[in-house]
This record gives structure tokens, sequence and C-alpha cells, in this order.
């Protein structure tokens, strides 16, 4: 099953934000993104990656001064697949990693789906992030 | 170490959205509720609680029609000390659960810096993993 690894959140300061819940919960620092579209700090409780960003491109529709929790990602086994299928469901694709010659970060597809909701999936897990459980066949073998 | 257990959703329309990521992502439906906060339903990949809600009060101050993420919750070994250290760190506190039987819901809610809102619990959400240490016993 496709996993939750990923949550976002809009910051004026990422490096004060990300202090907090370091210092508050014992996340982990697993990396500073410098990209296209937001930098800011990675942080991870060890099955989930919390990006911490500030957005340099208005993705949401709600301005730039928006703050507050942006997007999520889901992890799954194949992103053409679930491409296809996310697009039979009526999401909307909005871009792509490495589109308009940029590598945008750790996600892979960026989809609105119902209420446009923003939502990543990737299938190369995000910093910090959980792998997907190996299938239990697999994990029996 | 703490865990991220929960996220929330703001929906017009939880029953379609839920649906949504039912069907997308195989997530299952653990629990439909109806309290004095919101209505919704709960959906879970096995480790996250999704909440797909229809608010009845603006807690993020961004208004009644705000659709989109909303809040997340975070599972700790002890409520208490979680939320002493939050506020020593400058945590705001915003409100506990009112109905002090109920568990696998929010027990307090915090604001964190930028007025983020978030949960913190010590009783997994429905549908969601327990934190390591308390599956290790489980297993023993």
């Amino acid at each position: 099953m496709p996993k939750l690894r990923h949550i976002a959140i809009a910051a004026e300061d990422p490096e004060a934000m990300a202090e907090f819940y370091k210092k508050a919960f014992d996340f982990k620092e697993v990396g500073r993104p410098n990209g296209y579209l937001a930098d800011g700090v990675f942080l991870s409780d060890g099955t989930l990656n919390m990006a911490i960003l500030k957005f340099k491109t208005d993705q949401l529709g709600k301005g730039m001064d928006y703050r507050g929790l942006h997007h999520f990602g889901v992890l799954v086994e194949d992103v053409a697949e679930f491409e296809q299928k996310l697009q039979t469901l009526g999401a909307e694709h909005y871009i792509d990693q490495g589109q308009d010659g940029h590598q945008a970060g750790y996600f892979e597809k960026k989809f609105y789906g119902p209420e446009g909701v923003l939502f990543d999936i990737a299938e190369h897990g995000w910093a910090g992030a959980e792998p997907l459980p190996a299938p239990m066949k697999d994990a029996a073998e | 170490m703490a865990k991220l257990r929960h996220l929330a959703i703001a929906a017009k329309d939880p029953d379609a959205m839920a649906d949504f990521y039912m069907k997308a992502f195989d997530f299952k439906l653990v629990r439909t509720s109806d309290g004095p906060l919101a209505y919704g339903h709960h959906i879970s990949d096995g480790t996250i609680d999704l909440a797909i809600l229809r608010f009845k009060t603006d807690q993020i101050g961004k208004g009644m029609d705000y659709t989109g993420l909303h809040h997340f919750g975070i599972l700790v070994e002890n409520l208490d000390e979680a939320e002493k250290v939050a506020l020593a760190f400058g945590g705001k506190h915003y409100m506990d659960q009112e109905n002090p039987d109920r568990t696998g819901g929010f027990e307090v809610k915090l604001y964190g810096p930028e007025g983020v809102l978030f949960d913190v619990a010590e009783h997994p959400w429905t549908g969601s993993e327990a934190l390591p240490a308390a599956v290790k016993e489980a297993a023993d």
C-alpha cells in the first residue's frame, strides 16, 4: 500500500520553525533543500519527512503570504502507474520534477486532488523517510 | 522519539475527498466522526491517520471557507511532559479535548511557530501505528 511519507509547511522563517520541532520533539535535521520552488529545512521523525519551507512560488493559489500546512507526499511503488490512476480519478497534474529545466527537490510529480489540495507522489523516498514495507512474500523469504 | 501520526485536511465535501484517497491509494476507512469540532472521515495507510474533515469552528484563523491542509498530530510517550517541553520552547496551548473518556483522537492542541496548529497525543489516532516501544512491548 502507498504510504504518507512527507508533509510540507510554508514558513516565513524555516530555520526558527525547524528549531522548535527539533527541540520540542527531537526530530532530526536531514537536509537543507534550496531549489527553484523553495528552500528550508528537512526534518525527520524516522518515518516521515517534515519539510519546513519558504516557498518561492504560489503553488496553492493562496498567495505568497500563506503560512501553514502546505502539501503532503505519498510514496508509491510505481509513479507512472499512479499518475494514470490519479488522472482517471480526476486529479489535476501540476508539475514534474525537473520540468522547465530545474531539479525541484524530492517530489517526482505534483497533483491537485479534490478541492485543490496539493500532493506529491514519488517512488524514491524523501530524505529521512522510511521506505515502503517489503511485500509480505519478500519479507518472509 | 515522538512520531507524526495524524494529518487533517479541511474539506467542504469530506465524503468525496475521502473516497478519492481511498480509491487512489487504497487507504482504508477506519472511522467516521461527527463531533463538536468537525464532521468527516478518518482513513489510514496503516501508519498515519488522515482525517478529512469539515470543521465547525475556525481553529486556524483562516476563515470557515478555508480548505486545504489544516493541522497535524504527534504521538508522544508522555503527554504532560511533551506539552511542557513544547510550551517551554514557545508553543501556545489552544485547547484540551473535552471528553476525558475519549481515546484515539486529539488530546491537546497547540500552536507552534507562525501559528501552525498541531495536536499532541499519547494514545494513537484510529488506524495509526503505535510508537515503536509500544509495538515492541506488545510483541514481547
